[in-house]
């Protein structure tokens, strides 16, 4: 044991706010997600988008409602307790999204926020934010996206707006969340991550991470009703290091085992309801050695509780990591108050 | 099979049990041979707390990689032998 690792897992959950903490969280543990792309087609084009770059894109649609309920059940059958919806745009295929929601009741949506989803599909809907109206404009071709979102998702207990910081957007978030918070509704905060073969100037630097850093914890401390995040989200998602490096990721496309855990059980699903496993991970096409992507964090710095599990510090920023995570993907689950104010450095793996 | 594997099995039923909730079994009669994955349901989450007991229990470390090739009670029990005798 290292000299570091002093506690036994037992002292450190004896405390009773952590216990408590642990026990919310552990209840969880038997979600097992896999992710699906609902159509090739998006209402808008954004610069850096991930569904655009590699085959996936191609995919012709299978838009039958009886083949995706026939994969649906089979999926359930296999164990999968979660579905993420996502590229290129759900919300151009409602039916088929009800589809899935009768079939596995758990899940979340990822969607621009231009066209409203209907309310009896009770996923957690996440809408994507790439700055301010003037930025969303540049980037995404697309006026008043804020505006327009926030109106289709007014008092809408599914919604959680996801702010996807690029070099280029760092302090607009400030703008972005005071409304949002004026309105009554949550955020939680992205990183560009980008795309294999992508060279443009929406790749972070060493400069935009470490502001970007910054502003998230102000937004933190600002706006604690409003931003889903934690002081330790933001040191596994600014850090020089991707996710990969950090945690190693455990999505199949980095992962060879197939014994457990997702490399076992996670898909991911082309709209012709095809996959592949050498490119199953929850952003396909991303360049791995970027990804600091919030979808992917969730399971791979959640599945690493073991090695966070050495001291109370720790363990809590873990806690704070994996509530944060149930928080934002997962209808009905409220975020508790962050147990950890320090920004604590991401652990290594015990070796 | 020594006596020492043979508790060691039977306390690694136990912490099984006891955390992930397993009914209609006791560490008496749960088959250590049973695929924990396939047979049992174990997942990596339910594997990692596992192992964070057994470290406990045991003052061993579990390599986060070595989480797939612990398929069954009685493999467990070799492994966490296997580090302790390394360690002597």
């Amino acid at each position: 044991m290292s000299a570091e690792q002093h506690y036994k897992f037992s002292d450190i959950i004896a405390d009773p706010i952590i216990r408590e903490r642990w026990e919310k969280v552990r209840r969880y543990f038997f979600l097992r997600e896999s992710t699906y792309d609902m159509s090739n087609r998006c209402n808008i084009r954004c610069e850096g988008c991930y569904y655009f770059v590699g085959e996936k894109q191609f995919a012709e649609e299978n838009t039958s409602e009886s083949a995706w309920r026939q994969l649906l059940e089979s999926e359930k059958k296999r164990g999968i307790t979660f579905v993420v919806l996502a590229g290129a745009e759900p919300s151009l295929v409602p039916r088929l999204c009800a589809v899935c929601h009768e079939v596995i009741p758990l899940g979340a949506i990822a969607t621009n926020g231009l066209k409203q989803l209907p309310r009896e599909i009770d996923y957690r809907v996440h809408i994507s934010v790439w700055g301010n109206d003037q930025t969303s404009l540049a980037t995404r071709k697309a006026p008043d996206m804020l505006l327009r979102q926030m109106a289709n998702y007014k008092d809408d207990p599914r919604a959680v707006f996801v702010y996807t910081f690029t070099p280029y957007n760092i302090d607009e978030v400030r703008q972005v969340t005071k409304t949002l918070a004026d309105n009554g509704q949550q955020i939680t905060f992205n990183m560009f991550s980008a795309p294999v073969g992508y060279d443009g100037p929406l790749r972070h630097t060493s400069q935009s991470l470490r502001r970007t850093a910054v502003i998230m914890g102000e937004m933190l401390a600002e706006y604690p009703q409003t931003v889903l995040f934690s002081p330790y989200n933001i040191a596994a998602h600014t850090s020089e290091k991707g996710l990969h490096d950090l945690f190693s990721c455990t999505y199949p496309r980095m992962n060879a085992a197939t014994d457990i855990g997702l490399g076992r059980s996670f898909r991911q699903y082309r709209t012709d309801l095809q996959w592949n496993r050498d490119a199953a991970c929850c952003v396909p096409d991303t360049d791995c050695r970027d990804c600091r992507h919030y979808a992917a964090g969730s399971a791979v710095v959640t599945a690493r509780m073991y090695r966070h599990a050495t001291d109370p510090v720790t363990f809590s920023s873990w806690l704070d990591y994996a509530d944060t995570y149930l928080a934002v993907w997962v209808r009905g689950y409220a975020k508790g108050p962050n147990l950890c104010a320090a920004m604590i450095n991401p652990p290594l793996p015990y070796s | 099979m020594n006596n020492d594997i043979t508790q060691t099995i039977t306390r690694i039923a136990e912490i099984i049990i006891d955390e992930l909730k397993l009914e209609d079994v006791t560490p008496e009669t749960f088959d250590p041979d049973l695929d924990l994955v396939n047979e049992v349901g174990v997942d990596s989450m339910d594997m990692a707390t596992v192992a964070l007991f057994l470290r406990d229990e045991y003052e061993i470390q579990i390599d986060e990689d070595d989480y797939p090739k612990l398929t069954t009670v009685r493999i467990i029990a070799r492994y966490i032998d296997d580090k302790l005798t390394s360690n002597d």
